[in-house]
């Protein structure tokens, strides 16, 4: 499993494509919305990730994530289900 | 299968649709309101949400005229969009006449309202029929739980006639998810991928109908508080709800969105029998953000 550092750097790779547009500097505070990705396109985004890691989430657990932390978390728990 | 099964598919839809609405909802706002229930101390809030939502509902001239043009081909689709327009009618009318009959607005304040909504025009926030089916889907649902946490609070403030109407129109805008559903799930037997891959693209661009025409709308919303529908609640209720009855899981549309992404050779997006869902005027289908 990656540490935290990779996660958020896989988190801006996939940002960026599925924005299509440059994202960095996030951080763990970073709120999602802040990203100009709206709620669907965060959908989407979370989907590659899990795609990529391997993992899946269940949809009632996607509700209620604000921070990238809120994410991270998710996925580590996710990853150690 | 060939075009004109699937044409035959998406007229069944609408007869049993039709059938039903015939037989079990057919209201009248002027005789079916109880309007001796009026409570004409109800929150400014929520004459703010009935104004509202009379105003969105009041764009069905440019819904009617764009929406239809894009289904004339499609029989079962097109006399849908002409029902569907007589059921919506009803929605601003009963709104309309409950803002007057409360004395909350007057007969002048609705007629200016209506004035100041058609110096804009709503327009197709997709190009194609199926795009805009799928858009049904997420729309006519996502309004029918805004209408129905209306009828929950209309209650609550003791209004019964407001409550009938929203509920009455909570009521129409399932019936109207359900087609909707219905036939994409039909254009989904027809062509997985491209239905899809229009999922994934509804699903980036969605965004309620005449939110960006509506005088003051995100003030509205904003004073409304829980009237709008924020993004947690529109996954739970709508987003989720309307996958799970297609059939389709979230893993598909990723796929299907990372396909989209990739640079497509010049040729077709769709072909076949498909190509008759697209209005022949409007040219080829947007990609990516709308
Ligand atoms: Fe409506
Ligand atoms: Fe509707």
């Amino acid at each position: 499993m990656k540490n935290r550092s990779e996660l958020i750097a896989l988190f801006e790779r996939k940002a960026t494509e599925v924005a299509e547009r440059e994202i960095k500097g996030v951080d763990e505070s970073t709120v999602m919305s802040a990203l100009g990705i709206d709620s669907l396109g965060m959908l989407e985004l979370v989907g590659t990730m899990e795609k990529e890691l391997g993992i899946h989430i269940p949809d009632d657990q996607l509700v209620g994530l604000t921070t990238i932390k809120d994410l991270i978390e998710l996925i580590e728990e996710r990853a150690a289900a | 299968m060939g075009d004109s099964r699937l044409a035959e598919k998406v007229y069944r839809a609408y007869a049993t649709f039709f059938d039903q609405a015939e037989a079990e909802r057919r209201w009248n706002p002027y005789r079916d309101v109880p309007w001796g229930e009026i409570n004409r101390e109800v929150s400014d809030d929520l004459i703010l949400v009935a104004e509202t939502f009379c105003a969105v509902e009041s764009y069905l001239p440019d819904y009617v005229a764009k929406g239809i043009n894009l289904v004339r081909k499609s029989f079962g689709q097109a006399w849908f969009a002409a029902n569907w327009a007589y059921e919506e009618s009803k929605h601003s009318i009963a709104l309309q006449e409950y803002l007057v009959r409360s004395g909350r607005r007057t007969e002048e304040q609705m007629f200016d309202l209506q004035d100041r909504l058609k110096e804009l025009e709503w327009k197709l926030p997709f190009e194609t029929a199926r795009q805009m089916t799928i858009y049904g889907c997420f729309q006519e649902m996502a309004t029918f739980y805004i209408y129905v946490r209306q009828e929950a609070r209309a209650q609550t403030e003791g209004d019964g006639a407001l409550r009938t109407i929203f509920r009455l129109n909570a009521r129409d805008e399932i019936a109207h998810t359900h087609f909707y559903e219905d036939v994409v799930k039909l254009l989904l037997e027809e062509d997985r991928a491209g239905t899809l891959a229009d999922i994934a693209l509804v699903t980036r661009g969605f965004r309620m109908p005449a939110a960006d025409l509506v005088p003051e709308y995100d003030e509205r919303v904003a004073v409304m508080r829980e009237a709008g529908i924020d993004r947690d609640t529109f996954l739970q209720k709508v987003y989720f709800p309307v996958l799970k009855y297609l059939g389709v899981t979230r893993r598909e549309l990723v796929e299907a969105a990372e396909a989209d992404r990739k640079p497509r050779t010049a040729q077709p997006y769709r072909t076949g029998e498909i190509e008759t869902w697209r209005t022949t005027t409007l040219g080829s289908p947007r990609r990516g953000k709308t």
